[in-house]
């Protein structure tokens, strides 16, 4: 009982050391400075800002409405 | 003969990358979502004869197996582990694969995980039929469960982790630190509520401190992220439009990991709880407004002037419905938390509405725009019908709303009444008969939707209706992707 007692707070104290290492681990990582960047970092040549790319099967992907 | 994508060799490469890591994630993906579909069906189905139940208590009630007791829980776990957890792991591993531009890895591993997992939920709703299950709401499934569940977990984990820590892309995308946050959590959290609650580690008052722990977190810290990450890369994606404001994704999550770990004790307003421990879990419910804002906000301006593709995108029209209700659901669970709301709300029909207004309404909306998106690109092939996507879609929408609306009326004038004593409780009963009787004809919408999907995923399956180049695939047709994954292959040697 004292064993699990122990690892669950074992447990709950490394989540919170790795939140915060994660955290620090980020910022120096330059993951927030550049926010535009990010946010753009899901298109590329293929599927390129600007294009919708699903539809339903019965509509041409070019029948904009 | 084989059709190759045309176009400058960047957008080739592209494409093909693309193509080689959906090949990857294609069988275990597809039975994390198969199962997940099978069980929303069972889960329809327990919820239907719960549901009867409420306003017909003789139906099959000479059977003890589907008494209310047993049944109600049974569609509780069902929706949970089964559908909601199986098609939660399937959407993560697929878009943590696209995120990371990585192959997905040890796909054998996790389709066995696959299996591993629906084992667990066929012992754990037979056991709870047959009256083996715990009155630990959540946690019904008995102890001898745990490992089907678990192991899967950290499975899943160990292959979120491997795939960011190989990843060729250079940005963490706001996506991927929900996606990672849920899979370090879930284990803990699971592991941890099985061993204070089955072990005898915590009882009597703590032990239902330890249940709402678990039961708010692994909707809010687990299922809710990734529903969150998924609405975050579709939303844009679909669209063609980066998210709104990226700062805001940022503190959205950092804040829905700060805060959402307290709020669950808001359960238990009213109960013999230290009135500190309730106090908490209304600030940290309080304090939720502001990812909950963040979201909301950038939902809704990615989308602000281009509402018009909600007609012709399947994938939008769901992810959009949950993202709203998200903001819905979020806001009036907060509230829910303030004590004075409570002695309203408790113990009544409310509790029920909002429930299903955050599981279904969000959750499972964003789900199934996931899986429109998703299943194309696995299976190389297309929806065989946009009216089976309309019935879904109209089925779900009008049925949860019907639903969730119905049953907050009807609660909140159900607590009125039952804080008045002078109001024979016979009279609260049949007053909240006829909303009874709308809860059943909305499950029944959105069991139909159900099979309307479950057929849909059958035809693409099947190959019932086999086009390559349709809409959802974008204007290229795609070549039998083996040819791609050679090419892909040669190209990593040569570049080693």
């Amino acid at each position: 009982m004292f064993l699990i007692s122990m690892i669950i707070w074992a447990t709950a104290l490394l989540g919170a050391v790795m939140t915060v290492w994660a955290l620090s681990w980020a910022v120096k990582r330059g993951e927030f400075r550049n926010p535009r960047q990010g946010a753009a970092s899901i298109f590329d040549a293929e599927e390129p800002i600007g294009r919708q790319t699903d539809f339903f099967p019965s509509i041409r992907p070019g029948a904009r409405s | 003969m084989t059709h190759v994508p045309e176009g400058p060799a960047e957008s080739r490469l592209e494409q093909i990358s693309r193509i080689v890591i959906d090949a990857s994630s294609r069988v275990p993906v597809l039975l994390w979502f198969t199962s997940s579909v099978i069980w929303l069906l069972f889960g329809s189905l327990a919820a239907m004869i719960s549901s009867l139940k409420l306003h017909h208590p003789d139906f099959l009630g000479g059977i003890e197996w589907l008494t209310f007791g047993r049944i109600r829980p049974v569609h509780l776990d069902i929706v949970f582990f089964g559908w909601s957890c199986m098609a939660a792991i399937g959407a993560l591993l697929w878009l943590q694969a696209r995120l990371c531009h990585v192959r997905l890895p040890w796909p054998v591993l996790l389709s066995g995980l696959a299996m591993v997992w629906n084992v667990g939920v066929v012992v754990g709703s037979v056991a709870v039929l047959a009256g083996h299950g715990s009155s630990i709401e959540y946690l019904e499934f008995p102890a001898y469960c745990a490992p089907f569940f678990a192991i899967p977990a950290l499975g899943v984990l160990a292959a979120n982790v491997k795939m960011y820590l190989t990843k060729s892309s250079e940005h963490t995308y706001v996506s991927q630190w929900y996606l990672l946050a849920a899979t370090v959590w879930l284990p803990i959290l699971y592991v941890t509520a099985m061993l204070c609650t089955y072990f005898g580690l915590v009882q009597g008052v703590s032990q239902a401190i330890t249940n709402w722990w678990f039961g708010h977190n692994a909707l809010g810290l687990w299922v809710t992220p990734i529903a969150v990450a998924t609405a975050y890369y579709l939303i844009p994606k679909v669209t063609g439009r980066p998210v709104h404001s990226y700062h805001l994704s940022l503190l959205g999550f950092w804040t829905l990991a700060i805060f959402y770990n307290w709020a669950g004790t808001h359960h238990l307003t009213g109960g013999p709880l230290p009135a500190w421990t309730i106090t908490v879990g209304v600030v940290g419910s309080m304090m939720m407004f502001i990812p909950v804002i963040t979201v909301a906000i950038n939902h809704h301006m990615t989308m602000r002037g281009v509402f018009s593709m909600l007609k012709t995108s399947p994938t939008l029209r769901f992810t959009v419905f949950g993202s709203f209700m998200y903001t819905v659901a979020s806001f009036q669970g907060s509230l829910e938390a303030l004590r004075s709301h409570q002695e309203i709300t408790h113990f009544t029909q409310y509790t029920i509405g909002h429930a299903h207004l955050g599981l279904y309404g969000f959750f499972s909306m964003i789900m199934f725009g996931a899986m429109y998106y998703i299943f194309p690109r696995i299976t190389n092939n297309e929806w065989s019908s946009a009216r089976l996507i309309k019935v879904h879609f109209w089925g779900s929408a009008l049925g949860i709303l019907s639903y969730g609306i119905g049953l907050c009326w009807a609660g909140w004038w159900q607590g009125t009444m039952m804080n008045n004593p002078s109001i024979p409780f016979l009279q609260i009963v049949e007053y909240i008969k006829p909303y009874l009787i709308l809860r059943s004809i909305s499950g029944a919408g959105m069991t139909i939707a159900h099979l309307a999907f479950a057929l849909s995923v059958w035809r693409i399956l099947s190959r019932h209706h086999f086009v390559m180049s349709g809409p959802t695939l974008f204007t290229t047709q795609r070549p039998p992707w083996r040819e791609f994954v050679n090419e892909q292959n040669q190209r990593e040697e040569i570049a080693q």
